[in-house]
């Protein structure tokens, strides 16, 4: 009997999202998917503390169309195959609209059955540009690109630190390595000599190899593309092994964690993230929303991850309809004043502009920006 | 000296390191092996459980007020070899004593179970994501020009090396002069004698699981030092290479689990400072399935003789 | 020692195993490393296991007549109905015409998972003649199952072969895959065995995640496409100029169901396949070889079996079915990395058969529908999954090593009293 009622409850899930019906729903669900375990779940948390703020601040203001929104987490450990699993699940599920995923190898499998089932996506934290090049109708993102990123990193190298022999190291997933080979293009083309370019395998401990060789090379900077883990264990084996030269490194290893890996080591390492959205004096409010919660809004998909809820609310509300074409086809045309400042997205569902600023990593897991 | 040799012999340090942590490890397979003739498929995970409790320890000490660095880690240690000895026992006790005497694979199959059964409850228990812990021993030996070509080792890794030298000494002490090591040889031999000889054989395969994880559990806690991650998947791939470090070496032999792993390290070291380090589990992986399919009584072992 | 104080100890041996890593966990605060004690569940919980092995040790008698009894060789009985050869095949079709007509009656969902359930089961089935009927421990059977999956990504990628075409390449691929990989390691006793195909199957793995050119290397391969029925898609639009869609040639509104109701029946038709072929190798002189190599190696070869090449049709044949499994699961899931291809999958394929009885093909079935749809019946129960796993291989291999349903063969017993 029980099972009979939770058939038909998704029975009528997947038709009113599958035709569009705006049939009377009590509460509208939101799917948060990204990585609550794994290696890089901190960034999940990021992701899930935003949009979980931007739930509970829309009900507070009465909900969308009436109706409440209520967010539902999926776990996908940044790992492709979760992710396609997950996706199927939200799909089974009867959800319409995904906030997620968070790693872009995840986001880009996932996005294909998003778009062929008819489900709005908009992530906060996935950067590689291949996830909007389909050309798909439903598929957003609240975050800068690495076509925009590698640049601001690549040019800071080029301008600022100026090397004469650098390495570019990647961990070889659809980020890193997205991003090491927009930096390498973008330094190349200023005439910086890149000496090395290599790939490494993401979850290997072991980097002294790796440090031996950069050495032999007598690299004097290196850019890494991929997430802390691993560049935190390369910082403390380089300089356990005596390798001083300066690091960088994308969004993706900007977090706490590295210098509880890395510990000293990781003074000093260069990070581009995006702006600090939480001391914008606009943001005041709810960051003291934040706080009061005892949660940290200076993580870098904080506020996108609450934007992309945000706009998704204001869609659904500016279209009165829950249909997610027609909230995506008003994502496309509308603009939106969200936290991370006034937002439009282009035919393809990316940001029209976003900024990324060089940050001077510290020890003791802080940032500043650099000169 | 050119920077090449110099570069080749920091390599082999690399190498040296990591291959006598393979070495620790090792042991534990190769002296279960030697004994009763079966895979312990679940020591990596006990490697991986020494690790944690070093950590729940290192943590946990200096929280109570402690700071010297070198009392502190021997404390963990001791903490650590006696959390994983007690793991190692219960293993033995829970998972392979009932099947004594049953085929290889059921025991085998039971073995590889309770490696699951582990690596789920450490991740049930302390959660799947790495727990870092910062450098507590920093700085290194420099040989060489500091400005040019030069080897560096640092102190970690010399610790590395001296507590396996350290490790592998008491070991072949206690097993060639202790009365225990003489029946834990003369199992090895021919159990259903030993037994007929007075010696609970019993005991001693308990003693050889407590050794074999005490040894992982100085492995475990050096590697937590060295790399300052943990996570509960560590043990799989650890317990993976040192099982082909004692095959490599011979399994049943402890101066060929030594040697293996030190082959093993080196050899993973040279794949990944010369080609590339993509590629360095391919090699060891190789290593494992030509040395079985060519040469399966290992460097230093004995051939077996299919008894009918 | 007696029997309080043995209890005794194991209670505090219990103690130690869990009191540091279930009642302290670690957490950074910060960037320092920190410890405290664990919530109030995982310490009822270390209690809880330390009491359990006290009395177990008391009571250890008792216990152990329970266990003897689980033991024995007696295999459940089958129901009454199910007992002559007409019966079972009666039942077996009306089973067959309930799973043909269950998409139709059930929910997406359901469905999603029971075509997840049937993959399953055709893994079990193809590990089960390399381990339940030849008696070969294969650890890398998911290197045959991404060679599958893989022939069919990359043909499709390159080529733009269809999923019909590829799936006997990628059967056969696999086939030659294990035949080649046999050849020379079978000669090895089991639990060398074991080991060079555990390390065949990481290799297939690290390979795959590190050719990056040819494979995508960790961001594996996306839109594979779905097959088609004959020649019609079951997509939203035509992915090409002037192909038809399902729903455009019948004329009835799209619905993403009849793709999974398509997929659902096509992992059917291939599921009943695999137990077709399989029940009737088993009854063809090479399938009684098998089963003959597994518990006598040397009486098979004083009798002139050769054990080399029964062993590799075992072998072959098992890596085929992983390989028709692998080209269906890439279809399925349209994405395929070399994540999903991992030790850990080989463990639960094993796991599989273990449970359901070595040898056993509708032991195998009932375990793969068990371990796949119990864990999705409760969600809290999906973290526990692969804990409860590892704990049934171990009390399985005490217990019931000859698994929950044994294979019978028809034999007559004399009869003593």
């Amino acid at each position: 009997m029980k099972s009979m009622v939770k058939k038909t409850l998704i029975g009528m899930g997947v038709s009113a999202a599958l035709m569009g019906a705006s049939l009377a729903q009590a509460e509208i669900k939101i799917a948060l998917a990204g990585p609550v375990s794994g290696p890089v779940a901190q960034y999940g948390d990021m992701q899930f503390i935003g949009a979980e703020m931007a739930i509970e601040q829309i009900n507070k203001n009465g909900g969308v169309n009436g109706e409440k929104l209520v967010g539902v987490k999926y776990d996908d450990a940044c790992d492709p195959k979760q992710a396609v699993a997950v996706a199927n699940k939200i799909v089974n599920d009867g959800i319409s609209y995904v906030v997620g995923h968070l790693c872009s190898s995840s986001t880009q499998p996932a996005s294909d059955i998003y778009e062929d089932e008819g489900i709005v996506m908009v992530t906060a934290a996935s950067t590689n540009p291949d996830i909007t090049l389909q050309g798909y109708e439903l598929i957003f993102r609240t975050i800068g690109l690495d076509s925009l990123q590698g640049p601001v990193a690549g040019r800071f190298v080029a301008e600022s630190i100026k090397p004469k022999r650098m390495a570019v190291i990647h961990d070889k997933q659809q980020y890193g390595e997205g991003i090491a080979t927009a930096v390498k293009s973008t330094v190349e083309e200023a005439g910086v000599d890149v000496v090395m370019f290599e790939g490494i395998t993401a979850g290997d401990k072991d980097f002294s190899a790796l440090v031996a060789k950069l050495k032999r090379n007598n690299v004097d900077f290196v850019y890494y593309g991929g997430y802390h883990p691993e560049l935190g264990l390369i910082l403390r084996q380089s300089a356990e092994l005596g390798l001083d030269v300066k690091f960088m490194g994308p969004e993706g290893v900007g977090n706490k964690d590295i210098s509880a890996i890395a510990g000293e080591a990781s003074e000093g390492l260069l990070v581009t993230l995006p702006p600090s959205f939480e001391l914008d004096p606009k943001n005041k409010g709810l960051v003291s929303a934040f706080e009061k919660k005892g949660q940290d809004p200076s993580g870098p998909f904080v506020m996108p991850a609450y934007a992309a809820v945000q706009v998704m609310a204001d869609s659904m509300n500016a279209t009165g309809s829950n249909d997610p074409y027609e909230v995506a086809e008003h994502m496309h045309k509308a603009s939106f004043s969200t936290p991370i400042g006034d937002v439009k997205f282009d035919e393809k569902g990316d940001l029209t502009s976003f900024n990324f600023v060089v940050y001077n990593w510290h020890a003791d897991g802080t940032k500043s920006p650099a000169k | 000296m050119s920077e090449s040799i110099f570069y080749f012999l920091q390599q082999i340090a690399n190498g040296l390191t990591i291959g006598s942590t393979y070495a620790l490890i090792a042991i534990g397979y190769t002296m279960v092996y030697g004994i009763i003739g079966m895979i312990n498929f679940a020591h990596g995970e006990v490697y991986m459980i020494g690790t944690y409790v070093a950590f729940i320890a290192l943590a946990g000490l200096s929280m109570l007020g402690i700071d010297n660095p070198f009392l502190l880690i021997a404390m963990a240690l001791a903490v650590s070899i006696l959390v994983a000895s007690a793991y190692g026992f219960s293993i033995e006790r829970v998972a392979y004593r009932p099947l004594r005497g049953s085929k290889r694979l059921i025991a085998l199959i039971s073995a590889i179970g309770m490696s699951i059964f582990l690596q789920n409850y450490i991740r049930l228990a302390q959660g799947s994501r790495d727990i870092a812990m910062p450098s507590m021993i920093q700085g290194g030996f420099l040989f060489g020009d500091p400005s040019g070509s030069h080897i560096m080792i640092s102190y970690m890794q010399v610790i590395i090396m001296v507590t396996t030298v350290l490790c592998m000494i008491g070991l072949t002490l206690f097993i060639t002069r202790s009365r225990m090591g003489r029946a834990c040889r003369a199992c090895a031999q021919d159990i259903g004698m030993t037994n007929l000889l007075g010696i609970n054989s019993n005991n001693v395969i308990a003693v050889t699981f407590v050794i074999g994880a005490a040894l992982a559990a100085v492995a475990g806690m050096l590697l937590g030092l060295y790399y300052g991650v943990v996570n509960p998947y560590i043990g799989f791939i650890a317990g993976l290479k040192a099982f082909t470090a004692a095959v490599l070496g011979g399994i049943g032999s402890i101066p060929g689990a030594m040697l293996g792993g030190l082959i093993l390290g080196i050899s993973e070291s040279l794949t990944a400072g010369y080609l590339t380090a993509e590629y360095k589990d391919v090699v060891a992986f190789s290593l494992l399935v030509l040395i079985l399919l060519f040469m399966p009584q290992g460097i230093l072992g004995k051939p077996e003789v299919e008894k009918i | 020692m007696s029997r309080v104080t043995s209890a005794f100890v194991a209670a505090l041996i219990t103690l130690v195993l869990g009191g540091f890593l279930l009642g302290m966990s670690l957490t950074s605060e910060g960037i320092n490393l920190v410890v405290e004690a664990s919530s109030t569940g995982k310490i009822t919980f270390l209690f809880v296991g330390v009491v359990l092995v006290f009395l177990l040790q008391l009571f250890r008698e008792q216990v152990g007549r329970f266990t003897t009894k689980m033991r024995s060789d007696e295999r459940m009985e089958l129901p009454g109905f199910l007992r002559t050869p007409q019966q079972q095949r009666v039942w077996t079709m009306f089973v067959i015409i309930g799973l043909l007509i269950f998409p139709f009656l059930s929910s997406r969902g359901a469905v999603d998972i029971a075509t997840l359930t049937l993959i399953y089961v055709m893994l079990g089935l193809g590990l089960n003649v390399v381990v339940g009927l030849a008696g070969l421990l294969d650890l890398g059977y998911v290197g045959f199952y991404a060679v599958g999956a893989y022939t069919y990504a990359l043909l499709n990628m390159y080529f733009g072969v269809s999923f019909w075409v590829a799936l006997p390449i990628a059967g056969g691929l696999a086939a030659l895959f294990g035949f080649l990989l046999g050849f020379p390691v079978l000669r090895l006793r089991g639990d060398y065995l074991a080991i060079v195909t555990l390390g065949f199957g990481e290799i297939i793995r690290i390979l795959l995640n590190n050719w990056t050119e040819l494979t995508g290397g960790p961001n594996g391969i996306a839109r594979i496409p779905k097959p088609t029925l004959f020649g019609l898609e079951f997509s939203r639009r035509p992915s090409e100029e002037g192909a038809t869609t399902f729903h455009e040639f019948f004329g009835i509104g799209y619905s993403s169901e009849y793709k999974v109701m398509f997929l659902y029946l096509m992992a059917l038709v291939l599921v009943l396949i695999t137990v077709y072929v399989i029940r009737r190798l088993i009854r063809m002189p090479i399938g009684r070889a098998w089963e003959a190599l597994r518990e006598d190696d040397i009486a098979c070869r004083s009798l002139g079996l050769n054990p080399t090449s029964i062993k590799l049709g075992a072998f072959t044949i098992g890596a085929s079915f992983a390989g028709f499994a692998g080209s269906f699961f890439a279809a399925r899931q349209g994405f395929i990395s070399p994540e999903s291809f991992t030790f850990i999958e080989s463990a639960i394929i094993l796991a599989i058969v273990v449970l359901g009885g070595m040898g056993s093909q509708l032991g195998v079935i009932l375990a793969a529908i068990a371990m796949t749809v119990l864990p999705e019946l409760a969600r809290e129960f999906d973290e526990y999954r692969m804990l409860l796993f590892g704990l049934m291989m171990v009390l399985m291999m005490i217990w019931r090593p000859q698994g929950l349903l044994p294979m019978k063969r028809p034999h007559l017993e004399l009869k003593r009293d």
